[in-house]
């Protein structure tokens, strides 16, 4: 932290501004804040995005509907799945191309899987931030036996590009099933040592209870979706709101917590990581059989028809939304993503900083769950 | 005919509505209307400013500004998911100004600064419409259609020398 400028306000206290950032460990990617503290209170907070600014959405209008792929799946970092979907949907309902049933599924599963793999990675960044080596050590292993899945599937471990236009890019290989429940049960069994370790550990509600608190009416304000939400007790998810796959054929329930403060949303992850694990053996023990994708239209030579369309799916982060045009072309006319981050990292953050303490910063900003990369894109 | 577009239709008769399909409603109106519909809509249940994006047309000279509002709580007496607003509003390319939502919704403000920086929209009554995310400046505003990306790259950056070993 580098102090840019002193003010003067009284002969006591002095205003300092103070930057942080854009290196920080409650960032995934480079974002920073400007401080405003008296003391090592927080008078006001600015924040100050821009440092991963790629122009991905005007980039997206050189590059043809497959092309795209890569781009997309790049906006969030840590969990690409939902991207990749969130532009398949649009791509989908544009054109008109159907999913086939077990596409479907597979899809619901993969998303679940990439879900979890992003909560461990955000259990990783707050349980390393409080101090737990242990625990970080943990989640970061059991993130990577999930990767270990994806490689598996298309020989990539960050970004898969699995989710396609028309399904999926092929049929899951031999064997896989197994494999994962291997993997998920494996992950599970450690559900009581991360309780013993972690949740229940006092450190950890002492550090997280009340700070950062955004009140249920607060949050709908900011525009607040996914946990900022559901840790302030709106029961609101894209899943249920306004369902996408098969997830009304699946059995499961939403999490909430009433607190609104970063103790509840943390725990509201870990609820959702169980909840996901279970949704996926629900999904593995109802897979249909059949065909896993429709074939789309020679890439090269691929036209859409002129229209235009906003889709919604919950990542693992909130609402994540995106409309696409199409002008009839080779080429989106225009992309622009809706990534809850947005709202969260640049309007939540703000307010929810105001008058905590400096050490609480990094603290607010992991347990808000922002990556820098999908509020620049 | 979808209800929410009834009730748009029944209190502004001048904006006219259509359902896209089963998930979406389209609205266009002009920016004379937008706060007061958007005051409208958010005390009829549709309290969550999803997107505010924006369309350059360049060959009808027009930015589209399109606003997406959704429902945080269901609503009860609709069998089904609530469709998501579209709302549509066109500005001249030439003097694109119009009013902040910020007052209607909070949220709009990082929006309202992106369109500002990507589009060159002036949103008046906005307290910081400052840059948001570039540090250069641009003569065009770069998402705009006439912005040649490739041709900026080449002219920007062709005078650095190459790294030599």
């Amino acid at each position: 932290m580098e102090i840019l400028r002193q003010r003067d306000t009284g002969p006591t206290t002095r205003e300092l501004e103070l930057y942080f950032g854009p290196q920080h460990l409650g960032m995934v990617g480079n974002f920073s804040i400007t401080l405003n503290v008296k003391g090592d209170r927080i008078v006001s907070a600015e924040a100050n995005p821009g440092y991963l600014h790629r122009g991905f959405e005007k980039l997206m209008e050189e590059r043809n509907w497959i092309q795209n792929f890569p781009l997309v799946c790049r906006v969030n970092v840590i969990e690409p799945g939902s991207m990749e979907m969130v532009y398949s949907m649009a791509v989908e309902d544009l054109a008109g191309i159907e999913v086939p049933e077990r596409g479907e599924y597979i899809r619901c599963i993969y998303l679940e899987l990439s879900r979890v793999a992003s909560h461990l990675f955000g259990l990783w960044a707050y349980s390393k931030m409080l101090g737990f080596e242990t625990v970080g050590g943990w989640a970061m292993y059991h993130r990577d036996l999930i990767l270990d899945l994806f490689e598996e599937l298309t020989g990539g471990r960050v970004y898969n590009i699995y989710i396609w236009p028309g399904g999926v890019r092929r049929d899951l290989p031999e064997g896989f099933i197994g494999r994962v429940k291997r993997t998920l049960h494996e992950i599970g069994g450690k559900v009581p040592d991360y309780n013993k370790t972690f949740f229940e550990n006092r450190v950890f509600h002492e550090r997280a209870r009340g700070i950062g608190v955004v009140g249920k009416d607060e949050a709908k304000e900011m525009g607040g979706t996914g946990q900022v939400l559901r840790a302030a007790g709106q029961e609101y998810d894209i899943r249920k709101v306004d369902p996408y796959g098969v997830y009304d054929e699946v059995d499961w329930e939403v999490h909430t917590r009433e607190e609104g403060d970063a103790y509840s949303r943390i725990m509201v992850i870990r609820d959702e990581m169980i909840e996901s694990v279970h949704m996926v053996f629900k999904l593995l023990k109802d897979i249909p059989d059949g065909p896993a994708y429709n074939k789309v239209p020679n890439p090269f030579k691929w036209r859409i028809p002129e229209g235009e369309t906003y889709v919604r799916l919950e990542s693992s982060r909130g609402e994540l939304g995106l409309y696409l045009l199409s002008d009839g072309g080779q080429r989106p006319y225009r992309a622009h993503f809706r990534t809850p981050s947005y709202p969260h990292g640049l309007t939540v953050l703000e307010k929810a900083l105001d008058g905590e303490s400096i050490s609480d910063t990094g603290n607010i900003m992991i347990s808000l769950y922002v990556t820098a990369p999908e509020i620049d894109r | 005919m979808s209800k929410v577009g009834e009730e748009i239709t029944a209190h502004f008769p001048e904006i006219n509505t259509h359902r896209i399909d089963e998930k979406r409603v389209e609205v266009n109106t002009d920016k004379g209307y937008l706060l007061s519909l958007l005051n409208f809509l958010k005390d009829g249940g549709y309290d969550h400013l999803g997107l505010i994006s924006c369309v350059d047309r360049m060959e009808d000279g027009v930015l589209q500004l399109v606003y997406v509002l959704s429902r945080y709580a269901q609503d009860e007496s609709v069998p089904g998911p609530d469709p998501t607003l579209v709302v549509k509003i066109p500005l001249s390319r030439e003097e694109p100004t119009i009013v902040s939502s910020m007052g209607v919704f909070i949220n709009a403000e990082p929006y309202e600064r992106e369109l500002y920086e990507m589009f060159g929209i002036d949103f008046t009554g906005h307290p910081r419409l400052d840059p948001l995310f570039l540090e250069r400046d641009y003569d065009i505003p770069p998402l705009r259609k006439d912005f040649d990306t490739r041709r900026y790259v080449t002219e920007e950056f062709e005078t650095i020398p190459p790294v030599e070993d």
